[in-house]
């Protein structure tokens, strides 16, 4: 185009001129100066949104990010000098001490026995050493008070010791129960589910088996005997005679 | 070809060529036209000719800026416009005289004692003519002394607590005093939350404020009013109109007791938070402050050194300077004073005063280790160097200098203004007027 060429070759000397003439290939700024083809041009090889950009002026994505300037974080805090300052008022920073429990926080999760059990497998190790330690200690003293809180502390031990294989043993059987409820259902039949009385009368009859090998059969039952022959005798109408 | 240059470059001017066409047609013939020579320019011009046309538009850009430069030299050296600038960097905080270089340190001497007070000084005023200076102690009394000849000129003696019907005076340690740039009016206030307004030249009572709930403890004239800042351990910064003798508002913010304030001609004050741990700016015109924070220890004093920039003092021993575009001290002197006490025990001196020679980088502080330290604010005050000491014996409870700089007035006490921690028997309750001498000119070489 003879402008185009025009305009380059008298740029050389018109240096203090505001050029409002372009080259061809640069971006206007402007839809004001472009030609009806230059539109045209725009608006097939941008598509329209480019073309809408052009006309509106600047993107707004170039806009809203605002450079954050370093010197800001520098200045002083304004505030306003007309709000009181409450009686109870913090003179000098101090953090308060936030006292979490961790049974009741959420952060430590829902409990499972079964992974619980899983993950501190290992103190089962230390406990069986802290029970080594205490009937050494029991050998040492036979008598007395320190006897007494020895025998008392082992007799503890022993005692968390049978609720945790108890409580192992009920696991075993219900994962198993639920072992084969799986299988039967793959197999085709109908699931079915224990009621909880069901399931109680289920290990009632497993304590049986257990008590009946053991042979302590005998003493559990007259105990329990005993403690509910208490018990409803508590439910009487007291006599007077 | 040459006068085809010539006349193109009239024609840029767009001078004398085209008067005779009307206006309407103007802008149309001008366009069709510039485009013609340019043609013309593309067909007919010769490197040379370009060259001469470039080097013409050189010589007379040149000669354009050299009468620019001539000009400006020309104001400058005009002595109005001399004095104008020093007003504007005056009123931005910019205009600083080097002067803390050419002071000397004054004999012993040449430090002329006033004594008068019974107990220990609290605080001091310079006249702004420096004719007279104002000193308060805790005695509660205010005695008038004249510069020159050091005798008494006036002296307020304490008024009994409770009965009426008395001359007017403080009943309780007097804290803070300030004095109007026009050297008419004097506030001082005292423990009683009261702040009493003397007329300066008869030393009559003119006003009293109440208003406050707590001791006094910093007040200030803005320079060029009559308007009173004042400040008290109640934590509130009150402004009163003085001339028309009224309350004007109160300002909030500090979160403990403030320690001192200082003013100087633009609506702002500055406060000491004491163990607040901040220095506040208050805008008093647009209702907010600027909080700074920067010493460790209870900011005891404060003084401002031009509209910008303001020294502190605080009682973990350091001197901050500040700036107003930076929430941490733009410097920091620690232990400006010393350290003191058993071995292993070691604390620093106190700070007790700071004081500044207005728009210059001249800074004073005082302490209680036997002398007055001067310091030269650096470039930019990003530094604090200290000059030299002057010896003066007991707790320095307040520091001023002259208007002219000519002198520093210390007042000196056995016990600290504020309590009576230490007392300090080999010291004398005393104002001391000391004499700042200037090194005379090195003379200009060449001249």
């Amino acid at each position: 185009m003879p402008k185009a060429g025009a305009s380059a070759g008298a740029r050389g000397s018109r240096g203090a001129i505001k050029q409002s003439r372009r080259m061809a290939g640069d971006q206007p700024k402007d839809t004001s100066d472009m030609s009806f083809e230059e539109l045209l041009e725009l608006q097939s090889r941008g598509g329209p949104k480019a073309c809408k950009q052009v006309v509106a002026g600047r993107s707004p994505e170039k806009q809203s990010p605002k450079p954050v300037c370093v010197a800001d974080k520098h200045r002083p805090l304004e505030m306003s000098a007309k709000v009181r300052v409450p009686f109870l008022r913090q003179v000098v920073p101090i953090s308060k001490k936030v006292a979490r429990d961790p049974r009741f926080d959420d952060l430590s999760g829902e409990y499972n026995p079964e992974i619980f059990d899983k993950t501190y497998q290992f103190l089962n190790d230390i406990r069986a050493k802290e029970k080594e330690l205490v009937k050494k200690q029991l050998k040492k003293h036979r008598s007395g008070k320190e006897h007494e809180r020895l025998q008392q502390l082992l007799h503890r031990m022993e005692q968390q010791e049978m609720a945790q294989q108890e409580r192992k043993q009920q696991q075993e059987l219900r994962l198993a129960l639920k072992q084969e409820r799986r299988a039967l259902a793959q197999q085709g039949h109908r699931p079915y589910f224990l009621k909880k009385s069901e399931e109680r009368q289920l290990a009632l009859a497993e304590k049986f088996k257990e008590l009946k090998r053991s042979k302590k059969l005998e003493s559990f039952l007259s105990r329990k005997r005993r403690r509910n022959a208490g018990k409803d005798r508590k439910h009487l109408p007291l006599s007077n005679e | 070809m040459v006068d085809s240059a010539r006349d193109r470059g009239k024609s840029k001017g767009g001078g004398k060529m085209n008067e005779e066409i009307s206006s309407d047609s103007e802008s149309e013939s001008l366009a069709p036209r510039k485009t013609e020579e340019e043609e013309e320019e593309e067909l007919e011009e010769t490197a040379q000719e370009k060259k001469l046309r470039l080097a013409k538009l050189y010589l007379e850009q040149l000669r354009q800026q050299e009468e620019e430069k001539a000009e400006a030299r020309a104001f400058e050296e005009d002595q109005v416009a001399g004095r104008l600038k020093e007003d504007v960097l005056e009123q931005r905080g910019r205009l600083q005289k080097s002067v803390a270089k050419e002071i000397q340190a004054p004999a012993p001497t040449d430090i002329r004692v006033l004594r008068g007070h019974q107990l220990s000084i609290t605080c001091l005023v310079v006249t702004p003519d420096d004719l007279a200076i104002f000193s308060a102690a805790k005695d509660c009394t205010i005695i008038k002394w004249s510069v020159e000849s050091g005798r008494k000129l006036h002296v307020i003696p304490r008024a009994k607590k409770g009965t009426q019907g008395q001359p007017p005076g403080h009943s309780s340690h007097i804290l803070c005093m300030a004095i109007s740039s026009d050297g008419k009016y004097l506030a001082s206030g005292d423990r009683s939350k009261l702040i009493l307004i003397w007329e300066a030249q008869s030393c009559q009572h003119l006003y009293t404020f109440t208003g406050h709930r707590d001791a006094v403890s910093g007040l200030a004239f803005r320079r060029g009013t009559h308007q009173l800042y004042s400040t008290s351990h109640d934590r509130s910064v009150k402004v009163w109109n003085v001339a028309e003798n009224s309350y004007v508002e109160t300002l909030f913010g500090h979160q403990d007791a403030v320690a001192a304030l200082d003013a100087l001609s633009r609506e702002c004050c500055v406060t000491a938070g004491g163990r607040d741990g901040t220095v506040r700016v208050w805008k008093i015109p647009e209702e907010s402050q600027l909080v700074f924070y920067g010493h460790q220890g209870s900011i005891d004093c404060i003084h401002l050194i031009n509209e910008e920039h303001m020294v502190s003092g605080a009682d973990d021993g350091s001197v901050a300077l500040w700036g107003l575009s930076k929430k941490r001290p733009l410097a920091l002197q620690r232990e400006a004073h010393g350290l003191h006490g058993e071995p292993g025990l070691e604390q620093p001196f106190w700070v007790s005063s700071v004081a500044a020679l207005l728009n210059t980088d001249l800074v004073a502080t005082g302490s209680h280790n036997a002398r007055v330290r001067l310091w030269q604010c650096g470039e930019g005050f990003r530094q604090l160097d200290p000059l030299f000491d002057i010896p003066l014996v007991g707790f320095i409870n307040s520091l001023k200098f002259s208007s002219a700089g000519d002198f520093l007035v210390a007042g000196v006490g056995q016990e600290h203004r504020l309590g009576r921690w230490w007392r300090i028997k080999e010291a004398r309750n005393s104002v001391c007027i000391i004499p700042l001498r200037r090194l005379p000119a090195p003379p200009v070489a060449g001249s």
